[in-house]
């Protein structure tokens, strides 16, 4: 569209456009620039020095030399719609966003698998399958715009992971960017369990810290032949989570098993596709069973009297695929619906035990008040996956550094119970220092050792995943480095 | 519905009438952003992002950069003119959002802006103010208009032109746009210049003023014949206010708030005495119900705005809602719709159109995959931005199932587009507004029962 040239005298952009095309496919001036701040976490911002489109690995992997062959710091961007702040370029980075490399390259059903580009979007890949009678597991709630190559990043997870199995268990093969700009493949021909080192296993959830993901082999599954959707309404949260440990213990898998509390259910029924939920219930349940029609129908049945058991106070199957599907999208667009009720939010991602629910749920309270501010719990309940969302006005001064503080603090709660601080969302920059919640130093350390055989430059992507530098870790990190060398 | 009542009944977020660097009154609206979670969930609904892969061309983009200007962190310059005015402002986004975020209304309100930082120059800016000013609130330029193109289409002109190939001095997306220029009729409020009312065929069940729109009448006039003609089937007198104008939509998209607010009061003015205000062009029907939006800083018309906001309905949801008699005659065929961005993202309607396109006994739908995305059309989108306007068509185009005869909506804009997407890809689809089709089954229907009386 703007100008038909590049209008700067850096010469870097210019190098750069010429690797991937010209003008059209770069950003350099600040007001496009500036669209590309943050991602999903929108606490820390800053410019990126530029955005490069590439077209195909070959281009990705040049534009990768480029940049470490120039000492100029760059990292992988999908959709943008991480929530730990991954794509975000702290150090001024090149930003290789991998949007324009989205077609879907092969399908084979006889071996269930298909092979994408990195910017193909999570949901189109079910579209593209689904009249074949098959499906892609892993549903984020952002499937509808989130790309796998974000996926495999991140490792995300998604409501019907509680059966399936998130991410990296539907992974075949990769072929990454390394950061020297060579070009690998991992998995070849999408045979899984290869002997030796789980690299695949590796680089998915090293959050684009290793190399850049420029084509994926996943594995798609037929569709269920047959799939029920329970909704539960429960006045009290104890109740509610006693009967997902009820569910769970009479030998149901459920394909998903989800929680919202009273806040949450005020956003989703404020949002843009309420179902009509009571407002005055303290926590809602929506379970969902699939796999052949025989045995369907007993599950359901064992599902219901579990939640009568519990004092539901309301229990109901959807009566259709539309009925089923209003469900999803209010509980799908949970976290964009906070937008109507706060103008921010932060969304925290711890994993508990699922027992110990009531008591997290009371302790997060405890933290809501002690800062006062709202936050909202949506869960996966069925896998202990917790997402506390923080409430709060950034407008207001001092509000983001409680709402950051509150965040922790849950997190700290669920590695307190025995659980962790991330599920599926990602450590990112949100979460470097709690890192240290459930990791020692030594243990931070033989990971970032392992990055420096991919990354050892530290160009791609630095700043995230491990506790900033300055403290202890690395401060031992450059006593071996001296020692070393 | 990308209006939000509440956000109206709010007082404007700033009292001071600019807001960081915006300079005028009339800033796009704190309340509107404050929404935006930054979430993304709005990305993959947005053509101008599926072209480009640029944040700064997507939704979220947009709010982002719009926020930006009032944090004063960018200037209104021609920069933050490209993203801003590249936008269809087809709201697929609003239906997306999860937090209800009105883009569309904060791409207008930032319009405005840019528009007063910077008129518009060279040979968009004659064009824009050609039309915008000159001829779409001017009625009887607007008929001159339609004379020299009935002259020109009648007297074999057309022809000598397109043969002689004199035709391609004109830039190449016009000369794609003149080969599709309906056959112009008279324009109803012509026709029925002397008649205080157009009484329904039998019974008068209810009274209904019709929007005659200014191209709609002078391009597509059948369009509004029909619309008459299926009104006064099913019992409703119509008529027809004399000093109703241009909606003013083409303005406001191209940043001209003041012209719309000027239309908007003669349109409320107009329809002061109306119970029902019909329409049968989405993107003036959106337009009309978003009146109370140009009024932000002015309760006084921001009441009024409201209350004759509240009377607007478009067509088909009015047939649909009022119970329509049923066509009995058969019309045997294959139909695609398309819905118009500003029938279903700006104002929920999907279903009333296909419903009455169901009721035609014969008729077959056929399903459009991504019927709910924007063709391009865009108001004068096409006219402005026609690279990106040519590869959203390209990208419509493919969607249009192969087998079928017809294509359906219930927009002009969008039926000149589609018309020179079946032009320009060699299809032979008829494009067809959905009133039409009801139309020519109650015609059906009676010229049977004359055959047989
Ligand atoms: C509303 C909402 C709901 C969400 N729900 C879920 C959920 O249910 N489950 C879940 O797991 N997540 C969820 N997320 C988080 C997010 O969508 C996922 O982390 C997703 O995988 C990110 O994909 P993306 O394409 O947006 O990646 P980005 O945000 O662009 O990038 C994320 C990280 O991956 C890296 N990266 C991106 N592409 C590549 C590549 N090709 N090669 C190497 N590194 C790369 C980036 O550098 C960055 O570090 C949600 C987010 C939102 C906004
Ligand atoms: S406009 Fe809506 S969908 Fe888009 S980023 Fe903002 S909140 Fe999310
Ligand atoms: S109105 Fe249409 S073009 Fe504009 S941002 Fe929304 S989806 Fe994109």
């Amino acid at each position: 569209m703007r100008g038909k040239e590049i209008q700067t005298k850096d010469k870097h952009i210019q190098n750069l456009a010429k690797i991937v095309g010209g003008v059209q496919s770069i950003l350099y001036k600040k007001e496009d620039l500036l669209a590309y701040d943050c991602d999903g976490f929108t606490i820390h911002r800053h410019l990126p020095k530029a955005v490069v489109f590439p077209k195909n690995t070959q281009e990705v992997a040049e534009v990768v030399k480029y940049c470490n062959e120039n000492n100029l710091p760059f990292l992988a961007r999908g959709a943008g719609t991480g929530l730990s702040g991954g794509a975000i370029p702290l150090n001024g980075e090149v930003i290789i966003s991998l949007v324009r490399m989205k077609r879907l390259l092969s399908v084979d059903l006889e071996n269930r698998r298909a092979v994408v580009e990195p910017g193909f979007v999570n949901l189109k890949l079910t579209q593209s399958i689904s009249d074949k009678g098959y499906y892609y597991a892993p549903d984020p709630s952002s499937q509808y715009c989130c790309t796998i190559g974000g996926n495999v990043a991140e490792n995300a997870g998604g409501a019907h992971c509680l059966k399936y199995g998130v991410t990296t268990n539907h992974i075949l093969g990769l072929e990454v960017v390394l950061p020297n700009g060579e070009i690998i493949e991992i998995g070849k021909n999408g045979i899984p369990d290869q002997p030796g080192y789980d690299l695949l296993g590796l680089l998915t959830g090293s959050e684009g810290t290793l190399g850049i993901v420029t084509k994926i082999t996943v594995r798609i599954l037929k569709n269920p032949e047959a799939k029920q959707t329970v909704l539960a309404y429960f006045d009290k949260v104890s109740d509610a989570s006693q009967a997902v440990s009820d569910i769970i213990s009479e030998g149901i898998v459920p394909a998903a098993l989800e929680m919202m509390d009273k806040t949450a259910i005020e956003a989703v029924e404020a949002a843009a596709f309420p179902v009509g939920h009571p407002r005055d219930i303290e926590a809602l349940l929506l379970i969902e069973v699939d796999g052949i029609s025989a045995g369907i129908d007993e599950q359901i049945h064992q599902i219901l009297r579990v939640c009568k058991n519990r004092n539901v106070r309301e229990v109901k199957v959807a009566q259709d695929e539309k009925e089923r599907e209003r469900w999803w999208a209010n509980r799908k667009t949970g976290f964009g619906a906070m937008g109507a009720i706060s103008p921010d939010y932060l969304v925290q991602d711890g994993v508990i035990p699922r027992s110990k629910l009531p008591e997290v749920l009371e302790r997060i309270k405890k933290i809501s008040e002690k800062y006062g501010l709202r936050i909202a719990n949506i869960f996966h309940a069925g896998d202990g996956n917790l997402h506390p969302l923080v409430l709060f006005d950034a407008k207001k001064p001092g509000e983001t550094e409680k709402a950051l503080a509150a965040g922790s603090e849950c997190l700290k709660v669920c590695a307190d119970v025995g659980g962790s601080i991330t599920g599926e969302h990602g450590v990112g920059i949100e979460k470097r220092e709690e890192m240290r919640f459930i990791f020692n130093d030594e243990e931070i350390m033989a990971q970032t050792n392992i990055r420096d055989v991919f990354n050892p430059k530290n160009l791609l992507n630095a700043g995230k995943l491990f506790p900033t530098p300055g403290r202890c870790v690395e401060v031992k990190k450059e006593r071996k480095e001296v020692i070393t060398s | 519905m990308s209006l939000k009542e509440s956000d109206l009944k709010k007082d404007p977020a700033c009292t001071i009438n600019s807001l960081g660097n915006y300079l005028w009154s009339d800033p796009p609206d704190e309340n509107k952003w404050a929404d935006c979670v930054h979430c993304g969930m709005c990305l993959e609904s947005c053509p101008t992002y599926e072209q480009t892969g640029q944040e700064q061309h997507s939704p979220r983009g947009r709010v982002h950069l719009i926020k930006s200007v009032a944090e004063g962190k960018l200037e209104v310059n021609e920069a933050f003119a490209d993203p801003v005015f590249a936008c269809l402002d087809c709201r697929a986004c609003t239906t997306a959002c999860p937090a209800d975020v009105d883009v569309g209304g904060l791409i207008e309100e930032a319009r405005g802006q840019i528009r007063q930082a910077m008129p518009l120059t060279g040979w968009k800016g004659v064009v824009s103010k050609f039309f915008l000013q000159g001829v779409f609130p001017n009625q009887d330029r607007l008929h001159l208009l339609g004379s020299l193109l009935k002259f020109y289409q009648k007297s074999g002109l057309q022809k000598v032109v397109r043969k002689t190939r004199l035709i391609h001095i004109m830039p190449e997306h016009l000369v794609e746009m003149e080969a599709i220029l309906p056959e112009v009729k008279q324009p109803v409020r012509k026709k029925y210049k002397h008649a205080d009312v157009i009484k329904a065929k039998g019974e008068t069940k209810r009274t209904v003023a019709l929007l005659t729109g200014c191209i709609m009448d002078v391009m597509f006039s059948d369009i509004n014949e029909a619309t008459i003609n299926v009104l006064t089937r099913n019992g409703n007198d119509v008529v027809i206010p004399q000093n109703q104008t241009c909606c003013g939509a083409l303005h406001v998209h191209a940043g001209d708030r003041e012209m719309g607010r000027k239309l908007a009061k003669q349109n409320i003015e107009a329809f002061k005495d109306a119970e029902k205000v019909i329409v049968n062009a989405a993107g003036c029907g959106c337009m009309l119900k978003e009146y109370p939006e140009l009024f932000r800083e002015d309760p006084e018309w921001r009441k009024k705005a409201e209350e004759f906001s509240a009377k607007v309905e478009d067509i088909s949801k009015y047939l649909h809602d009022t119970d329509f008699e049923k066509p009995k005659a058969e019309i045997k065929t294959r139909i695609t719709y398309h819905d118009a961005c500003h029938l279903a993202h700006g104002q929920g309607i999907r279903e009333e159109p296909r419903n009455i396109l169901r009721s035609i006994p014969g008729v077959e739908i056929v399903h459009m995959p991504n019927a709910d995305r924007c063709c391009g059309s865009a108001g004068i989108y096409n006219i402005t931005n026609p690279e990106m306007a040519g590869a959203i068509l390209e990208s419509k185009m493919k969607n249009v199932p192969e087998d079928v005869e017809i294509i359906s909506m219930g927009n002009p804009g969008c039926m000149l587009q589609m018309a020179m997407g079946v032009l320009k890809y060699g299809r032979n689809q008829r494009i067809v507004h959905t009133v039409q089709l009801l139309d020519w089954a109650y015609q059906k229907e009676d010229s049977l029962k004359e055959g047989k009386g």
